[in-house]
């Protein structure tokens, strides 16, 4: 699904990516690791195209990333993306976020209509239920939604964009660990094929049910394994201080 | 999304159609008071409308800038003008022709007022030199504009040697019309001002001056003034000899009829003369000099 | 220093004024004014007075309304295109939005009664004249101001939105116009209430409507009259800003749930659809006119030489003291007769009204009134446009100290402290930045309109553009136009310079809800 090869991002001081090189086939569920500053929320950008690397090659859903406008909207539009801040509209309701969703596939008349009146609420009904919201959230502005409730929001987002490849960056970051695990667990599941979970984390206590743990430091590879095969002298190396700039 | 509808609000909004058939379009200085203009040019309307048989509105004007620029524009096709616009709008308008004046047009006069209590020792004066006697003095035109309240009163100003600037607070006022100069010249707001001898007489007449306040100080010596200015394409555009017509339908004003001896009155007038246009020449060249004609 | 302080400081323009006084107050007219201020009580009720007054009102409205509307459409449109985030994403470099950005500034730096003498020049005594002179450049205005917020949006969502595919419009419309939307209904409400002030002030100087009924019966010293047509005006001044205020309230996110507000939304634009044709039809709109009737004077001299020799030292520097003592005088007048007054029951409705008092008379109107008191010269004009202004300030600080978090006066007040301290300690501070940004823009404004009030003998550019055009003297306008232009624009550049370094980048504009401080 995604094929990362040889990618370098320059940096200020030292590249931001370094000559790295990584494969995500449908139904893999992955784990980045790797201290702060090690080029996870890069590699998350080069993944889905935001930053468009100057060395290396990406390819989506084995075609390399289009240069051609049109042609590479057409593969970002099923590549998504949980961001850290989330990045939501805050000045529109759950449902027309959720609609924000299927700007790559609607018409201009659909998203002129979508900031007037409702669209489709079946389908976000649907995604709000996968997510475990209630509907009678749909109609709430987006700003009296707790922190919680907004990151399923963004995360219904995804599904209403029926995304293949999911990106997700540190999403875990500001939950308290019951509700860590229970997202954790919500994003496993939609991670199943045939879509695909690259999920970024400082947790490594909580990479049960991941089919691999990458490990990230200063911009190249550590370590690509199954989360069992992982010891805690590899955590070690990627957290230690020593080597950092 | 807002812009879009009132943009669609704005095509289907049915405008009003330029206006279909010919009118004529009369208006006049605003030099008096506008209730008094409405009154008068709405009589002025109907009494050419019923004589030439087209119809005729009357737009009022309030600024003096505007009736000029109205005129050259070809917006106004009959204008009442003062001494110093008419030859502004003239000059500025090929083929315009001077119709009539009134009687007491050809020798008009301004007179030079002044606050009683408050200039206690300044008695009416027949000399030009002793307008000298105003430097330092709040004093006040009428418009800025007018022949009568302006132009002329600034130019024997200048012979006896007094400058606007002469006057207290630097610079004159300017009240806006002849009844604002009575008014605050008798309320004290101006110590003295200048206006049109003939409003000043009908407003003595009238009663609406009260002489304890306010003195006549000097009066000027003779210049041209007001006169009827048409455009010089009616003739094209309401057939031939409308402007004869339309000269003669003032000429023929009479005091016998009673909506013409309403409209005489309202003019201070007795009846309307032919009007030569050479008697211009002298408020040309003043003009020039005091910059209000380049 | 606090920025309380700040606020406070601009009294010192008293000094000046007060010194000023002297040499140029008489008492010729004390009666006059008093006479008018009991006018105000027994305003002419003859129905044809009231009759021609309404008709005034109506034409003034008439021509705010369209002028608004098209200064918002030329405003929306000159907007998207000056902004860079629009031009990056149409044609992927930023420079022809500064072009645009760069063009806007002409418009905008001529006052509208300018651009309506000049306009009539060129388009003929028609209402049309009033429209265009008004939506030109409050259009070039909008625009700026609709590109600059749309610049200052956070643009993380639209990367969201474009990263996951969709197309840059649709990526725009559904990121950016949400957050936009409440600011520029929030900005276009206020804009209607300018356009009704100017509107008003261009009937003063012959472009219809009830600024000539209320000069000329002022200029005829008719004050029951005047009164007729200041409160007609007053009423409907009052009832449009509170309307405007409550929408504003009502609609803060107006997108955010559809339905309702959807409706009502459309049911006003419905609303104002209809009434745009009675006074389309009240001013003989016609847009054949617009089109046809461009005519420029014969003869324009337009580059001669000769125009340029003038005075302009003492010209300029005459316009540009009447701003700066007039807008510090506007800055200064509500703060003060706050402290003053704010432990009395009955300040805030006083300071209310003599706002609204404010507002409604235009400055040249007032510069009239101050003749009766004040020889013709600098001060009357400094004391008409200061206290104007003063008007439209102190509603924003009071709307402001309103919206402001109280807490902290609460906790002042519990310890003891009195309503005058907790106010200066608590309540200037927390708007002081606000309020003095909206002051600088405000001195933009007052040195657009010093030309106003050239009726009074002000001195400056003003009066001898004003004469210059009585006289048709078109070699002199130009060159006085000119260097209006540009020195408008360095003030406008001034003001924002200033405005940036109090609120560190964030940029607030007068009209945008109440905003606090960084």
């Amino acid at each position: 699904m995604l094929d990362l090869r040889g990618v370098t991002v320059p940096g200020r001081q030292r590249p931001r990516l370094h000559a790295l090189s990584l494969q995500l086939k449908p139904g893999e569920r992955v784990a980045l690791l790797g201290p702060s500053g090690s080029g996870k929320s890069t590699l998350l950008a080069v993944a889905n195209g935001l930053i468009t690397p100057p060395q290396g090659r990406v390819l989506w859903f084995g075609e390399p990333a289009s240069r051609r406008p049109q042609l590479r909207r057409r593969q970002q539009a099923r590549i998504g993306t949980l961001w850290q801040d989330l990045r939501l509209v805050d000045e529109l309701s759950v449902q027309q976020n959720l609609n924000a969703g299927c700007l790559a596939r609607w018409s201009w008349g659909q998203v002129l209509l979508n900031l007037f009146s409702a669209q489709d609420s079946q389908a976000c009904r649907l995604a709000l239920a996968r997510v475990e919201l209630d509907h009678g959230l749909l109609m709430q502005p987006l700003d009296r939604l707790s922190g919680g409730q907004r990151q399923r929001v963004a995360i219904a987002r995804l599904l209403r964009q029926d995304a293949q490849l999911l990106l997700a960056d540190e999403p875990l970051a500001q939950l308290d660990p019951p509700l860590a695990r229970r997202l954790l667990q919500l994003l496993l599941e939609l991670g199943q094929a045939p879509r695909a979970l690259l999920l970024s984390l400082h947790r490594p206590d909580l990479l049960e049910g991941f089919d691999r743990v990458i490990g990230l430091r200063c911009g190249e590879l550590l370590f690509d394994q199954a989360p069992a095969s992982l010891t805690s002298a590899d955590l070690q190396q990627l957290y230690s201080t020593q080597g950092q700039p | 999304m807002r812009s879009l509808l009132f943009g669609l609000a704005v095509l289907l909004a049915p405008v009003a159609p330029v206006l279909a058939s010919e009118v004529l379009r009369i208006s006049a200085i605003p030099d008096q008071n506008p209730e008094r203009l409405n009154r008068l040019y709405g009589l002025v309307a109907s009494e050419l409308s019923d004589q030439l048989g087209v119809k005729v509105r009357y737009m009022p004007v309030i600024d003096y800038t505007a009736a000029v620029t109205g005129f050259r524009r070809g917006d106004l096709d009959l204008v009442w003008f003062g001494g110093l616009t008419g030859v502004q709008a003239r000059l500025q308008t090929p083929g315009a022709l001077v119709l009539a004046q009134r009687d007491v047009d050809a020798r008009f006069r301004s007179v030079f007022i002044a606050n009683r209590p408050a200039l206690q020792g300044l008695t009416p004066f027949s000399s030009i030199d002793e307008l000298s006697k105003l430097k330092g003095k709040r004093f006040s035109f009428g418009s800025e504009s007018s022949t009568s309240g302006r132009l002329m009163p600034q130019f024997f100003l200048a012979k006896a040697g007094v400058q606007p600037k002469d006057f207290s607070g630097g610079q004159p006022g300017f009240s806006g019309s002849h009844d604002a100069t009575i008014a605050l010249v008798q309320s004290g707001a101006y110590e003295a001002g200048a206006l049109n001898e003939q409003v000043w007489e009908s407003r003595l007449k009238e009663g609406k001056v009260d002489t304890s306040k306010v003195l006549v100080l000097w009066r000027t010596p003779t210049y041209p003034d007001y006169h009827w200015v048409a455009q010089g394409n009616l003739n094209k555009r309401f057939g031939a000899g409308f402007t004869s017509k339309l000269q003669q339908a003032l000429l023929n004003l009479s005091p016998d009829q009673p909506r013409q001896a309403q409209v005489l009155e309202l003019f201070g007038a007795k009846r309307f003369i032919k009007a030569p246009v050479e008697q211009y020449a002298s408020i040309e060249s003043v003009g020039r000099q005091l910059g209000k004609i380049r | 220093m606090t920025p309380a302080g700040q606020m406070l400081l601009p009294v010192l323009v008293l000094l000046p004024l007060l010194w000023l006084l002297p040499q140029s107050i008489h008492s010729g007219g004390l009666d006059l004014l008093l006479q008018f201020w009991l006018a105000a009580l027994q305003p002419s009720l003859d129905p044809q007075v009231l009759l021609s007054a309404l008709r005034g009102l109506g034409i003034t409205l008439a021509i705010a309304l369209w002028s608004w509307l098209l200064s918002l459409l030329l405003g929306c449109a000159g907007g998207l295109l000056s902004s860079g985030l629009v031009s990056q994403l149409l044609w992927g470099c930023q420079w022809p939005a500064a072009v645009i950005k760069r063009l806007l500034a002409l418009p905008r730096s001529l006052h509208e009664l300018l651009w309506g003498l000049i306009l009539l020049q060129l388009l003929g005594l028609q209402s049309s004249v009033a429209v265009l002179a008004i939506a030109l450049p409050y259009g070039a205005l909008v625009a700026r101001v609709t590109a600059d917020q749309l610049d200052a949006l956070p643009v993380r969502p639209l990367e969201a939105l474009s990263s996951a595919g969709a197309p840059a419009w649709s990526a725009l419309f559904t990121a950016l116009l949400p957050p936009l939307w409440p600011q520029l209904l929030s900005y276009g409400g206020y804009r209607l209430e300018c356009a009704l002030r100017s509107a008003t002030l261009l009937g003063i100087f012959g472009l219809g409507g009830i600024g000539a009924d209320l000069r000329l019966s002022l200029q005829s010293l008719q004050f029951h009259q005047v009164w007729t047509s200041l409160w007609c005006l007053a009423l409907v001044m009052l009832l449009l800003e509170r309307v405007v205020r409550w929408l504003q309230q009502r609609w803060q996110h107006p997108l955010a749930s559809v339905g309702q507000r959807g409706r009502e939304l459309v049911a006003l634009l419905l609303c104002l659809g209809v009434l745009l044709i009675p006074s389309a039809q009240l001013l003989e709109l016609s847009w054949q006119q617009i089109g046809t009737r461009w005519q420029w004077p014969q003869a324009l001299p337009l580059w001669d030489i000769a125009g340029w020799n003038q005075p302009w030292l003492p010209l300029i520097s005459t316009t540009l003291l009447l701003t700066l003592l007039s807008a510090l005088l506007a800055l200064a007048i509500t703060p003060w007769l706050l402290v003053l007054l704010c432990p009395w029951k009955g300040c805030r409705p006083l300071l209310q009204s003599l706002g609204l008092l404010a507002r409604l008379l235009p400055p040249p109107l007032t510069a009239l009134l101050m003749l009766f008191v004040l020889k013709p010269g600098l001060l009357p004009a400094v004391l008409a446009l200061g206290l104007h202004n003063a008007g439209i300030l102190g509603r924003l600080l009071l709307e402001s100290l309103d919206a402001r978090d109280c807490r902290a006066s609460q906790a002042l007040q519990l310890a003891g402290a009195g309503p005058r301290r907790s106010l200066l300690v608590a309540g200037f501070n927390a708007v002081a930045r606000g309020y003095l940004s909206f002051g600088a823009y405000r001195a933009d404004v007052i040195l657009r309109e010093s030309v106003v009030v050239g009726l009074v003998g002000a001195g400056g550019l003003g009066v001898l553009l004003l004469e210059s055009l009585s006289s048709f003297a078109w070699i002199d306008v130009v060159p006085v136009l000119v260097v209006y232009a540009v020195l408008t624009l360095m003030g406008e550049a001034a003001a924002d310079a200033y405005r940036r370094r109090l609120l560190q980048g964030h940029l607030p504009l007068e009209g945008f809800k109440p905003a606090i401080g960084p």
